[in-house]
């Protein structure tokens, strides 16, 4: 489970090892998704902790898609991705939208939220990685996997 | 993502090939419950050995098609999800919704039970 701090340890040199700006659709997504998994793969990151990061980046950039352009297929979500020296990866997704308040969102494990067709996404971010940070504004997230 | 659609024993038995995902994967998967529940086909069993991720889109419509279909007298049964596909219908709770057999056969036969 993940942590929220005001900065992750960005202040270690990090190498970029992906920086696509995509249109907000979700073939794209799926493209950008899947060109991460085969950069992680070439990393040699263990199955299980690629499976983790693609399922968070696919839940990032389907939000951004969703709630950050309003699945307005002219904008662009910007998707990052990149490592330090011990490999960790941090992912950064980056949206137009005016933001949200991930506090307010509903806890979907509770009774009443189980069988709901939605609002799970910041909460598997959550769970999948093991810092998620969101931007003041609310349109960026920026997330790391030790 | 590929699917395929049979009929055993007044069962539907859909199989999927790849990830389960927000897009083209959850629309046609949606539409396949949804001309399976026109045609009064509430009894569904879904074969997930193929599928290596499931997004929460994609856990969305399955929860929303378990309870159409449950209100049809049916249900959606699981077969085979992969470790990763169990591991994520658990972290958000909804793993015990499903009841998960190790093949179709296992499945389809339940219905009968």
């Amino acid at each position: 489970m993940s942590a929220e701090f005001s900065s992750g340890p960005e202040n270690t040199t990090l190498s970029e090892l992906l920086d696509r700006d995509m249109p907000a659709d979700a073939e794209a997504i799926s493209a950008a998704v899947d060109v991460i998994s085969e950069t992680l793969a070439r990393l040699e990151v263990p199955e299980q902790k690629l499976l983790e990061i693609a399922l968070a980046v696919q839940e990032a950039l389907a939000n951004a898609v969703v709630h950050g352009c309003g699945n307005d297929h002219s904008k662009q979500v910007r998707c990052r991705m990149k490592t330090d020296a011990d490999g960790h990866i941090l992912i950064i997704v980056t949206d137009p939208g005016p933001g949200f308040s991930p506090e307010r969102l509903n806890d979907p494990k509770k009774h009443e939220n189980l069988h709901s067709d939605h609002g799970r996404g910041v909460y598997l971010i959550r769970q999948l990685m093991d810092e998620v940070h969101f931007e003041p504004s609310g349109n960026e997230i920026r997330m790391w996997k030790y | 993502m590929e699917i395929n659609v049979r009929k055993r024993s007044q069962v539907q038995v859909v199989q999927l090939r790849g990830p389960l995902r927000m897009g083209a994967a959850v629309d046609d998967l949606r539409q396949t419950f949804e001309e399976a529940l026109a045609n009064g086909d509430s009894r569904i069993v879904l074969n997930l050995a193929e599928v290596n991720m499931i997004d929460s889109s994609g856990i969305g419509l399955l929860v929303r098609f378990l309870a159409s279909t449950k209100k049809n007298g049916g249900s959606i049964k699981l077969i085979q999800p992969s470790k990763f596909a169990v591991q994520t219908l658990r972290l958000v709770g909804v793993l015990n919704l499903f009841e998960i057999f190790d093949s179709d056969d296992a499945a389809v036969d339940s219905f009968a039970a």
